[in-house]
């Protein structure tokens, strides 16, 4: 199918946000790939450096490694409060997911510094737990992966929460009625029936949860400490502090590359939605 | 015998779904409690944090709208939002009314486009604007903030006016056509009036967007046009004061007063 005539009222209409987005954005994205490797001549030097200089190859290490920790507890924590949500009647089902949604729209900055005056050494947290008498002094709650974990979890679980809840609203009552009746148990139902229908939203919710991890920058900087830098914070070291430019470009390049192929996985194979009107 | 085994099966039933109830329950508390923490730290009046305040003040916020500083960086916010909301959700509707009438694999392509900004991570748009920016002398100004915020804000418009447009009936708009109406008028008194609830929201969303939007902001700001986003960035790395809690009470009821009308629309319609 070609775009003739017919098109041209839409042409029209999509020409100004397009030419804007061309200018504004692609634009700016393809001279960073550029910058990347013409530096002036044409070079993998930066490339190179990011996995041959063991700090950065560390870097990426850590940033898989928070990024699949995260989504595992997302997947722990998600599945139950999206079977909590799928359970209860709609009425109440509503209210509910006001608690999942609201949140999602509050500045992630704010949600991060609530974290840190909770985590902090003489933050809520260990207040209760000296008061109780649980510990004897503070525990060490953030600047470290445990602050950063838990502040990521908080952030990306209604990632997890929405895609499990719908792929579970979609199994007909007929079924798990049907599985009760014929004799089976509720945690044989649950894992003959119900685990395997929401597999797929478990996958799409995971690899959701998975790319959007992969460029968190607010939560490492601020809850983390210097062994939690991942490679958004070193793009940001790069370019405001050491201003290696080209690196930096190349830094944006592998974590821009590695979340389109990515998007592309979770679109193509497991159909999953994009995250772009804010309800995910 | 049968009926101490039926009893016991609803036994184990209950306590499954009381399990059920407080792990569930447990996480959508982890969800919206902590948010909730800061509001009464907000009213401490000394210097030194505490979560419940001793004497309840308002302190901390005549402190915030006495300081020309953070006055200036909410102003600078209000401009640079509003700005993004009215060219985002042009933009977005002009986006979304082209796409509705396309089909076909290029529907795809376009609307992938169109909706790109949210999927590439902050920091490479942060960087890949910056590097433009420079070169343009866009950095530090308000209308630079503005390009880049709204390129941000034009996927949630494109999503909701492209929603709204697929349960509207196309025969009304060629009816308006075939009696004589041009174009804009067709679309002024027969499109707007059945999608004016989703460009409303597209705006809302816009303005939200904006506002809180730090990381791009952080390399596009510079030194004179900090963003109150880059300003709590700043006081919460180098000088941590009890004034903060205040601001993020604010920010957080600033969120929850743009987005209720969606909240309220979507839930009337669900």
């Amino acid at each position: 199918m070609t775009l003739g005539r017919r098109h041209l009222p839409s042409l029209v209409l999509l020409g100004p946000p397009l030419v804007f987005l061309v200018l504004v954005f692609v634009f700016p994205l393809t001279q960073v790939v550029w910058g990347s490797v013409f530096a002036p001549g044409f070079t993998l030097q930066h490339y190179e450096r990011m996995v041959s200089v063991p700090v950065y190859a560390r870097v990426f290490w850590i940033t898989l490694k928070i990024s699949v920790l995260t989504t595992l507890l997302c997947l722990v924590l998600g599945y139950p409060a999206a079977y909590f949500l799928a359970s209860v009647p709609p009425s109440t089902r509503q209210p509910l997911l006001i608690c999942v949604i609201v949140p999602f729209f509050i500045s992630l900055l704010v949600r991060n510094y609530i974290w840190m005056i909770l985590l902090q050494r003489s933050g809520l947290v260990n207040r209760l737990l000296l008061e109780w008498g649980w510990i004897s002094r503070p525990l060490e709650l953030m600047y470290n992966e445990f602050g950063v974990l838990v502040a990521m979890v908080h952030m990306l679980l209604p990632y997890m929460i929405f895609p499990v809840l719908s792929a579970l609203l979609a199994i007909p009552p007929e079924l798990t009625q049907a599985s009760a009746g014929l004799g089976a148990g509720a945690v044989r139902t649950f894992v003959r029936i119900t685990l395997p229908l929401t597999l797929s939203g478990m996958a799409a919710g995971s690899l959701l949860v998975f790319i959007v991890a992969l460029g968190f920058f607010i939560t490492p900087a601020l809850l983390g400490g210097p062994r939690q830098m991942m490679i958004s914070n070193l793009i940001e070291f790069n370019i405001r502090q050491v201003l290696n430019w080209p690196f930096a470009f190349a830094l944006s390049n592998a974590l821009l590359s590695g979340t389109l192929a990515l998007y592309f996985i979770y679109v193509r194979l497991l159909k999953g939605r994009l995250p772009a009107a804010g309800f995910p | 015998m049968r009926a101490t085994r039926r009893s016991g099966y609803r036994l184990r039933r209950a306590l499954g779904r009381l399990a059920l109830g407080l792990v569930g329950g447990g996480v959508l508390a982890f969800l919206v409690l902590p948010i909730l923490f800061v509001i009464p730290m907000s009213f401490s009046s000394s210097m030194i944090f505490e979560l419940i305040p001793t004497k309840p003040s308002l302190t901390q916020y005549e402190r915030f709208f006495a300081s020309p500083d953070w006055m200036a960086a909410v102003g600078r916010s209000l401009q640079i939002a509003t700005g993004t909301m009215v060219v985002a959700t042009v933009l977005g509707t002009l986006a979304a009314l082209g796409l509705s009438r396309i089909r076909g694999r290029w529907r795809l392509l376009l609307e992938a486009t169109l909706i790109s900004p949210r999927i590439v991570p902050s920091i490479v748009f942060a960087v890949a604007s910056y590097r433009l920016f420079t070169s343009v002398g866009l950095v530090g100004t308000v209308p630079g903030l503005v390009l880049a915020h709204t390129v941000l804000a034009v996927p949630f418009a494109v999503v909701l006016v492209t929603s709204a447009l697929s349960g509207f009936d196309r025969t009304l708009e060629e009816a308006s056509r075939s009696l004589g109406a041009g174009p804009v008028r067709t679309f002024f008194r027969i499109t707007f009036p059945q999608i004016r609830l989703a460009v409303l929201g597209a705006a809302l969303f816009a303005f939200n967007v904006s506002f809180d939007e730090v990381v791009v902001t952080l390399f596009l700001s510079g030194v004179r046009t900090k963003t109150l986003p880059v300003k709590v960035w700043d006081a919460i790395l180098y000088e941590i004061t009890p004034i903060l809690p205040a601001i993020s009470t604010l920010i957080i009821l600033a969120s929850v007063i743009v987005l209720a009308p969606i909240l309220l629309v979507y839930r009337r319609r669900a």
